[in-house]
């Protein structure tokens, strides 16, 4: 491939993932993807790359300009060099794969080879203290099962009302009545999420389909399961609700 | 003439029998195949295009560090800087993540573009394989996660430890050729030389060009790295190696496989380590903090780029022991 053809398709391939990137932080489902942490990285990887993709089409403008008068000076040859060319293609292999495949941020279909965990670690720089505080409404699926794994005594949290967001998962070690109500757990990218969940009982949890999402209220019992304690709520309403911009929770 | 004629019927005849071959194939596939398959294909590109999403940024940082290495540096500053003793050259290489706050994908072009700045052999490697994790931004997680105690203190003790002693082995070659891949850009793609006039403007216009070229090089690798990465993860149940890990030493092993498949940066590796403090022993957790950040799937892609196969093994090899036997003697010993 002559040295200004890879030149503009490199700009073209920069400029693509460039646009690729911004439409899905316009779209928000960036966070399909990354811990909402890492927004900001991917923010400046948009402009990064547009950044490049402008120099690369002056550095072809002014090849083009260099060519007219080259035969008098040719000092620079920076139009002559070939960059590293060939496997331009492999290039294309995120962007097709980013449109071809509809986006789906990760849930049920993920269990099967992620597993999920009825318990989930404190990490150090939150205190239970501050799980504590919140009132009992507004802690997450997480924050339930870190207070469950990190405290002694769980006798306190029993009749607190709860009112989580998750997707519906029915398993087989679960009742009839029973469906656990799910998130998944982002640190970094989708490669590290770990699905957690709570079990739910509610009458009619047989209405309900697989990872659907669900707005569960009702109050903490705690229960053993696989020798565990475990936050379960016996549901007083189950609405449907439609997904949320940021479908995973971020520890 | 008569070939054509006779060979298109016979075309068709095979074109038909593979169509009925499908459609009877197809009609065996049990029901639920084809939403199985689409299930792991979708998994497949969320994952994929996580690491891809994720990685991406580090590895513009870190290319154009290279970028601006090539243009700022000359060789007579580089060996003034950095001792040619191999030990000291090995420590200070070490140490240089501190002031290039790089992750696994941004030190491998930035380190290559050291090596042609004459950096010794010895610094290069210990800085490939410490940098990841001894800079401010891994510290800072790493205590985020864990605390400001025994698990960061060990973590950077044993990666630090690790580094410069395949700093040192490496630095027994005196031929660099023996050990870096030859540069196929000499002659291909380097020829972006800052020149001595250039103004500053001019010299940042060459840096980000450098940029582009090395983005497109370590790219693919990124790629392809995080394709497989994401493949065993769509396909491979995690459970089954978790629960193949219980027991001092595969427990270790299980903590050291899974490092290498989950390919995921070191900025944030302790936060998913924190996942399986309940399940595993300090020893292998710690065992995946050290060899997490310096051999992974990706990362091994890009080195094969940057250094000929032997010495890749070298730098997977000897990393993978001593991390095993650091994990094994905090379980036998420690605990």
């Amino acid at each position: 491939m002559p040295t200004r053809m890879i030149r503009s398709f490199q700009g073209l391939l920069l400029l693509g993932l460039s646009i690729f990137f911004a439409a899905k932080a316009a779209n928000g489902q960036l966070t399909w993807y990354i811990n909402a942490r890492f927004v900001p990285l991917t923010i400046f990887g948009i402009v990064f790359l547009a950044v490049l993709a402008q120099t690369v089409f002056t550095d072809i403008r002014r090849s083009r300009k260099q060519e007219q008068e080259d035969h008098d000076h040719d000092h620079h040859h920076e139009h002559e060099h070939a960059p590293a060319s060939g496997n331009l293609w492999v290039m294309l292999v995120p962007l097709a794969i980013g449109i071809l495949i509809p986006a789906r941020p990760l849930d049920s279909a993920a269990f099967s080879t992620k597993g999920f965990s009825t318990s989930a670690p404190l990490i150090s720089s939150d205190s239970s203290a501050r799980i504590f505080e919140t009132e009992s409404e507004e802690r997450n699926i997480l924050d339930w099962l870190k207070l469950f794994n990190f405290e002694e005594d769980v006798t306190q949290f029993v009749g607190q009302s709860a009112s989580v967001v998750g997707f519906v998962y029915f398993n087989d070690d679960l009742e009839a009545d029973q469906f656990y109500v799910s998130r998944f757990v982002v640190s970094c990218c989708a490669a590290d999420g770990f699905a957690i969940a709570m079990p739910v009982q509610w009458g009619e949890a047989l209405t309900l389909e697989q990872d659907s999402w669900v707005l569960v209220k009702g109050s903490i019992e705690s229960i053993t399961l696989d020798g565990n304690r475990v936050p379960m709520i016996v549901a007083e309403s189950v609405q449907s609700v439609p997904a949320p911009d940021q479908p995973y929770l971020f520890p | 003439m008569q070939t054509t004629v006779n060979r298109l019927p016979r075309n068709l005849i095979i074109v038909i029998a593979l169509g009925v071959l499908v459609l009877v194939a197809s009609s065996m596939i049990p029901a639920g195949f084809f939403t199985w398959l689409w299930d792991r294909l979708n998994v497949f590109a969320t994952v994929f295009l996580g690491i891809f999403v994720e990685a991406v940024p580090y590895l513009l940082l870190g290319t154009f560090a290279s970028g601006l290495v090539e243009v700022f540096v000359d060789r007579d500053q580089m060996s003034k800087w950095v001792s040619n003793r191999p030990a000291a050259a090995a420590v200070s290489g070490a140490f240089m993540g501190m002031l290039f706050p790089v992750c696994e994908c941004g030190v491998v072009p930035l380190t290559r573009r050291l090596f042609r700045k004459g950096l010794p052999l010895s610094a290069g490697i210990s800085f490939l394989l410490a940098a990841p994790v001894l800079n401010p931004i891994v510290i800072f997680s790493t205590a985020s996660a864990f605390g400001w105690g025994q698990m960061l203190f060990w973590r950077f003790a044993v990666s630090l430890v690790i580094a410069v002693v395949v700093g040192l082995i490496f630095s027994v070659e005196q031929d660099a050729g023996n050990i870096l891949r030859p540069v196929l850009s000499d002659h291909e793609h380097d020829h972006i030389h800052a020149v001595a006039g250039d103004s500053a403007t001019e010299k940042v216009r060459k840096a980000l060009l450098i940029t582009v070229d090395e983005f497109f090089d370590m790219g693919r690798y990124l790629i392809l790295g995080s394709m497989l990465s994401a493949g065993l993860q769509t396909f491979i149940p995690q459970s089954a190696l978790l629960a193949v890990g219980s027991g001092p030493i595969l427990s270790v092993l299980v903590m050291l496989l899974l490092a290498i498949l989950l390919s995921i940066c070191s900025t944030v590796d302790s936060f998913v380590a924190l996942g399986f403090v309940n399940t595993f022993s300090f020893g292998s957790i710690l065992s995946f903090l050290v060899f997490g950040p310096m051999v992974d799937i990706k990362s091994v892609m890009m080195y094969l780029q940057v250094f000929k196969r032997r010495a890749v093994f070298y730098i997977v090899v000897i990393p993978f022991m001593m991390s095993l036997l650091t994990g094994l003697i905090f379980n036998y010993l420690v605990r």
